[in-house]
């Protein structure tokens, strides 16, 4: 459906995209994630044709983004909220790009009511919160009812209200088939959203895997604390589990916690303490991306 | 072509700016006809030839504004962004282009329209009181040089803004190509004794068009030669448009 194929692109000394290649599957919402000056942006802008590649080759529904006949119909882009005309009401901007695609004007009217903007769409879009512009921009991209949708960190600058809207909204438009390629910087931002993530980092690839799969990689050790504890490492032993002790005399044990407490119980062992050490989504994210230190960039 | 020049006028209506500059015309329209009338006497302004000046003149800030208004046609998408949604709707970036040279020639063409209908509105009814008949043969001849004139303008003005896209740099360079730069070379080149190349340049071949430049080239001529720079421009700005990134 989009296919990236070791796609180099420097800017100046940057390299911002070094040899990536990585394919979005038909029909699932996949997250394009990396920190801020990963390369995301460059390679959306690739993909959409907005940016020369120095090598390499991106496609969507089997071809180049400018080969595309009738692209709006085919694909929706969202890139920066602000790329609208200040002086030009919402409206307006919506019935000039259907114009140059050749939509109806009543499509316009549609879209505007599916983001739920008709009511701000006689006002100058410079006025606009950045809520109201993200929501222009998926109008935009909705204007040809496409089946692939890429949008550029569309949740940037929204409150926990608009995102979860945009979280509601993309879900309603992925149940009804279509593609969706959305990036961000946050994992979690994206994690209740996304089928599949994608993560690069200064250019590269890291993961390309399933929300499935970065979630086991969240599991972690069990912490169990007992005022028995030389049975319970005695227990844990015997079962086949490694367990290390900790600092503070808790055992960190490779199992789940379920797995532990059902052991302790069989044993008649009190426990004090029965934990679960498991990262966050975004501790995956930072030590995939091996910056612990740039955390939410 | 036909939906994307619709949008690009489209585009062009629906900013308030568009407006400022239609207002400009209208308001330099009418003073200039006003002050042209008033200060000629009642022989000058009872001759035939009087009435195409008086249109002619009238016009003539129309060509300087669609030249501007091409410029910012095309200079508004990239300082507001809107070339990304644009190129995404058309991605052929040279038929984007094409398209906002048709969109020039025909917003250039309606300035001047719109200056053309002040002036004769404030003659009819100034020459009215004064007694003096109206030539419609010679005022037509001279609307449609005043037409064909701001048409060009704006084409050249979309190719300029085509190859420069900074909008100040391009506003304020064609300004001071017009008033400072060009008249400076016609001098040089007086002094070069070769002072005939001067009716070649651009400025000199879109005021030939206006008919508010004397002893230059013929009309056809001077159309031609306005869109030869226009091509020169447009080249330019199909190369640079074509090759940059646009992030």
């Amino acid at each position: 459906m989009i296919e990236v194929s070791e796609l180099t692109k420097r800017f100046g000394k940057t390299l911002a995209v070094d040899d990536l290649s990585f394919r979005v599957e038909p029909g699932a919402i996949t997250g394009f994630l990396g920190p801020n000056g990963a390369g995301k942006s460059t390679t959306l802008r690739s993909i959409l044709a907005l940016v020369h590649p120095d090598r390499g080759r991106t496609t969507v529904l089997g071809v180049p983004y400018r080969e595309l006949d009738r692209p709006l119909h085919r694909v929706g882009a969202v890139l920066e909220a602000s790329d609208v005309h200040p002086g030009r009401s919402g409206r307006n901007h919506l019935r000039a790009l259907a114009a140059a695609a050749g939509l109806p004007r009543s499509r316009v009217e549609e879209v505007l009511a599916l983001v739920e903007l008709t009511g701000a769409a006689r006002r100058r879009a410079g006025g606009y919160s950045l809520g109201m512009r993200q929501r222009l921009g998926l109008a935009s991209a909705l204007l040809g009812d496409p089946e692939v949708l890429v949008l550029d960190e569309p949740a940037n600058g929204l409150d926990p209200q608009g995102i979860r809207w945009l979280r509601d909204f993309l879900r309603s438009l992925a149940g009804e088939g279509r593609t969706i390629l959305v990036s961000s910087h946050v994992l979690a931002e994206v994690a209740q959203t996304v089928d599949r993530v994608v993560i690069i980092h200064r250019g590269k690839l890291i993961r390309h895997a399933t929300m499935a799969e970065v979630e086991a990689m969240a599991a972690g050790a069990t912490r169990v604390r007992s005022p028995d504890y030389a049975r319970l490492a005695e227990a844990l032993a015997a079962a086949g589990i490694e367990a290390r002790r900790s600092g503070d005399g808790a055992l960190a044990a490779d199992a789940t916690p379920e797995r532990v407490g059902e052991l302790a119980a069989a044993e008649g062992i009190v426990l004090h303490e029965l934990t679960s050490e498991r990262a966050t989504l975004e501790e995956v994210f930072l030590e995939l991306t091996g910056e612990p230190g740039e955390r939410g960039t | 072509m036909t939906a994307l020049l619709a949008a690009e006028l489209l585009k062009v209506r629906t900013v308030r700016s568009t407006w400022g500059y239609v207002l400009a015309v209208l308001g330099l329209a009418a003073l200039v006809t006003a002050a042209t009338i008033g200060s000629e006497s009642d022989q000058r302004r009872s001759e035939a030839s009087f009435q195409g000046d008086l249109l002619l003149d009238g016009s003539a800030p129309a060509t300087v504004v669609a030249l501007l208004l091409g410029i910012v046609l095309v200079t508004n998408e990239f300082r507001h962004g809107t070339i990304t949604p644009s190129l995404l709707v058309t991605p052929r970036r040279n038929r984007l282009l094409t398209a906002k040279l048709l969109a020039g020639a025909a917003a250039g063409a309606a300035l001047a329209a719109i200056a053309i209908a002040v002036i004769a509105a404030t003659a009819a009814i100034w020459l009215g009181i004064l007694d003096v008949p109206l030539e419609l043969g010679t005022a037509a001849k001279a609307a449609g040089r005043g037409l064909v004139a701001a048409a060009v303008a704006g084409v050249l003005g979309a190719a300029v803004g085509g190859a420069v896209h900074a909008q100040v740099a391009a506003l304020v360079g064609a300004l001071v190509w017009i008033f400072v730069a060009e008249p400076l070379v016609w001098v040089l080149l007086g002094l070069l004794d070769v002072g005939g190349a001067a009716d070649y340049a651009p400025t000199a071949v879109l005021f030939t068009i206006a008919g508010t430049e004397e002893d230059a080239l013929s009309f056809p001529a001077a159309v031609g030669m306005t869109l030869v720079w226009a091509a020169v421009a447009a080249a330019i700005a199909f190369f640079r448009t074509g090759r940059r990134d646009i992030t």
